[in-house]
């Protein structure tokens, strides 16, 4: 065991942090370092998650073609953890102002993986006028 | 791999659009040299507050940040607005 995963238990054990805030941490520290230069192996393994939104046919609209890393979102979400819980709140009551009922604090690497793995091609249309394709690479 | 080069790339309909080729390697080395130069203050500060908490954070933060940089790579955003602005920006 590692020295910085004793001193989560431990503070866990204090009461200093939550088991939510402890299960983030060990998450992050089980996993930097070796993350960023880890080389993806596999056949399957998908590099890339990609995000288009195109008019529909015969509309007029704006385009987006974004890739983003697999690596990069993982480590978003690792940096998330090092938020201040201040400020996760704030964020997911902002996220609730637009609609969106999600906590990005309960999102771990663990159920990206699993998002990601089941994320082959997705379309969804809104309203009609633009075509949003998400789908990973 | 850690990005060396941004590229950016903005065009207008009808106009001359501006493209740039950043080498962001230089931006790393600064970013480097300053949380370097911070690193000393940072065990100070995570010392001090280890026993309330937010010490281990501190420690935590540089792997994190590291780790986020090197996946900068392979990064690419192409935005383009009906009749208006093109953007392309591309980490490599």
């Amino acid at each position: 065991m590692g020295e910085e995963t004793k001193k989560i238990l431990e503070m866990l054990h204090d009461g200093k942090i939550d088991v939510e805030e402890a299960e983030k941490l060990l998450a992050a520290v089980s996993s930097t370092g070796a993350s960023a230069a880890e080389p993806l192996t596999g056949t399957g393994a998908k590099r890339y998650l990609r995000v288009q939104v195109e008019p529909d046919q015969g509309t007029e609209g704006d385009r987006v073609n974004v890739r983003v890393p697999m690596k990069l979102i993982r480590a978003g979400l690792k940096l998330a953890a090092f938020l201040p819980r201040e400020a996760q709140t704030q964020v997911n009551s902002a996220l609730q102002e637009k609609g969106m009922n999600v906590d990005l604090s309960k999102i771990t690497p663990e159920d990206l993986e699993e998002l990601v793995a089941n994320l082959d091609d997705l379309t969804v249309n809104v309203e009609g006028k633009q075509k949003v394709r998400i789908y990973s690479e | 791999m850690i990005p060396m080069t941004m590229r950016v790339d903005v065009r207008s309909e009808g106009r001359k659009g501006a493209r740039l080729f950043f080498p962001v390697i230089l931006l790393w080395i600064v970013v480097a040299a300053l949380l370097a130069a911070a690193l000393p203050f940072v065990l100070v500060a995570a010392l001090f507050t280890l026993r309330r908490g937010p010490g281990v954070r501190l420690l935590l933060f540089y792997p994190a940040f590291i780790a986020a940089v090197f996946a900068l790579s392979g990064l690419r955003v192409d935005i383009a607005s009906h009749g208006e602005k093109k953007v392309f920006i591309s980490f490599d």
